[in-house]
């Protein structure tokens, strides 16, 4: 039989707050953190982000981090983070990259091992935007596998002009704040972010009622490495992959949670794999146009803010989407409104043909 | 009896597969190109990808040469890639800041191989494998990684698991192997053979 995985102590940070709460407020008050960013993109142009402000110029990955397992107490017995039983996993794709291109990870990992007392060296994964949900539904598998009883799940990046210009490179830059899924959605809004969750066999070792972890899975698209597939294969692979690990129906799904990065193609590949799983009907939102794209830190941030949707059991709107912009129908969320079923579905997708998708329900 | 695990190895020597020396490397980066002329593969997307695609394809390749079985998965999910390294992307990290540091102009052909994940993508297009991909970056080679991991994945429904573990920056220090359930249902035997993959070529 499978135990149960709870999933909780979430925590956000990003432009809007410091704390799953505060952010998931801001959310439902349809307040963004996009602004303008004067001079600081490629030939000084002016660019859209989503800025975490008081980062410090040195080494802000690592306090992102640093802060996270800090701030751990407020939602989880802390003493567990130095047990045997506990794992860390760490999702970012670039890590402290201003700081040290050759060496973005390992030195961040080796100060966290010695600062805190854990006992097992942290996993750092890096699969680019799906990096996130890989993790957690990693975590959920080391757990059900007897490898560990709790898993610690970080995930942070932060916005460097190496990134920036990359995308700006590839025109994938929005000139205005990102509009996932609307007809006139010109590509992604870069942002800071820092995620956290605990999974754990231990429902009391939480200080608010957890949430349950029900399953996940991924799949590649085995198409492109930097195009998403035309036919939403990887992604429709990764959902069924999902349900069926969960054992759950479509028709039990209250909300679903897309990667929804607001580019032409993203956007009209997730629509067409919903509709191929049946999934168009479903309240569905995009949280990019918030605090844009985080990259390994947003199956993070956008996992946790889930919870909170199930804690508080309203969904946000899908920030920026006005009229429909993809060639199959969607359920967008245009104002926040009631959660009506208990299990939600969270999906990413990214860079390197990578689709990964988990389910979570009330516990 | 031994076990093996059918394996590709790249060195500063050479690439070695199941242990045998197939090529020698003097000059790594320009003698791939070789090695693929060899191999007879039509698949020009290769010269376009960076060097750790580079060596991450033609190891899989290798594999595929010498596990008959594993070249017979096609458009399926049951080969899962489980691949990682200490140096995460840098290789092309530092030639792509200098493309705008230098050369003054971002590449994207270069920017979009700036993520350790991109070579399985390669991996999987190529082949046309569907299933589950994970890397990760740690300091040193780790057998538990491989064979704890890739039981995860086996246990998760694949039915092969090819491990990579791909640095590239300063010289090639690669390995390439392939998992199954009867290979990793005893850890400690496991532990062995991977640390045998690493460590013999």
């Amino acid at each position: 039989m499978k135990v149960p995985v709870y999933i909780g102590a979430e925590s956000i940070v990003s432009s809007l707050g410091r704390s799953a709460a505060s952010n998931y407020d801001q959310l439902c008050k349809g307040i963004s953190g996009i602004a303008l960013e004067p001079g600081i993109g490629w030939k000084e142009s002016d660019v859209y982000l989503s800025r975490i402000r008081d980062l410090p110029a040195v080494g802000p990955f690592a306090s992102l981090l640093s802060a996270s397992l800090e701030e751990l107490s407020a939602g989880w017995d802390q003493a567990l983070l130095t047990s045997s039983d506990t794992q860390v996993i760490i999702s970012s794709t670039k890590g402290e990259l201003s700081d040290d291109l050759l060496n973005p990870f390992h030195a961040v990992i080796d100060g966290l091992i010695n600062r805190f007392g854990l006992v097992h060296r942290p996993l750092l994964l890096s699969n680019a935007c799906i990096s996130g949900v890989l993790a957690i539904n990693l975590a959920a598998r080391m757990i059900g596998e007897g490898m560990c009883r709790h898993v610690v799940v970080l995930g942070a990046d932060v916005i460097s002009p190496f990134v920036l210009y990359g995308f700006q490179s590839l025109y994938a830059v929005s000139d205005v704040p990102c509009r996932p899924f609307d007809q006139d959605r010109k590509g992604v809004t870069l942002g800071d972010g820092c995620g956290r969750v605990v999974l754990s066999v231990e429902k009391n070792s939480f200080s608010e009622t957890p949430a349950l972890y029900l399953g996940g899975g991924d799949a590649n698209d085995a198409n492109h490495i930097s195009g998403p597939s035309r036919t939403g294969e990887g992604l429709v692979r990764a959902v069924a992959k999902s349900l069926r690990n969960a054992g759950v129906d479509t028709q039990e799904i209250g909300c679903l949670n897309a990667h929804g990065t607001g580019t032409l193609y993203n956007d009209e590949m997730e629509a067409i794999a919903f509709n191929r799983l049946g999934l168009e009907t479903i309240p569905l939102n995009s949280l990019k146009g918030y605090w844009g794209h985080t990259l390994g830190a947003a199956g993070l941030i956008e996992t946790a803010l889930c919870m909170q949707v199930l804690r508080n059991g309203i969904i946000p709107a899908s920030i920026g989407f006005e009229n429909p912009g993809t060639s199959k129908p969607l359920n967008v969320v245009i104002r926040p409104e009631e959660l009506k079923k208990d299990i939600i579905l969270k999906t990413a997708s990214g860079f390197g043909g990578g689709n990964a998708a988990l389910l979570i329900t009330r516990s | 009896m031994i076990r093996k695990a059918s394996c590709c190895r790249f060195t500063s020597e050479g690439i070695f597969v199941n242990g045998e020396k197939r090529f020698t490397l003097n000059h790594f980066e320009e003698e791939l190109t070789e090695v693929y002329r060899q191999l007879s593969v039509e698949y020009p997307k290769f010269y376009k990808m960076d060097l750790m695609s580079k060596v991450s394809f033609l190891g899989v390749e290798l594999l595929k040469g010498v596990d008959s079985e594993l070249a017979l998965h096609r458009e399926d999910e049951e080969v899962g890639l489980l691949f990682a390294n200490s140096e995460s992307s840098s290789q092309t990290d530092l030639r792509f800041e200098e493309s705008y540091t230098r050369d003054g102009l971002p590449s994207p052909s270069l920017f979009v191989y700036t993520l350790p994940n991109i070579a399985m993508g390669e991996i999987a297009i190529r082949n046309k494998w569907y299933g589950a991909h994970m890397f990760s970056v740690f300091p040193n080679f780790a057998a538990a990684y491989f064979a704890d991991y890739g039981r995860l994945m086996l246990k998760d429904g694949a039915k092969r698991v090819v491990g990579g573990w791909v640095d590239v920056r300063e010289q090639p220090d690669a390995a390439f192997f392939v998992l199954d359930s009867s290979l990793l249902e005893n850890r400690e035997e496991a532990l062995q053979v991977l640390n045998q993959v690493y460590s013999n070529h």
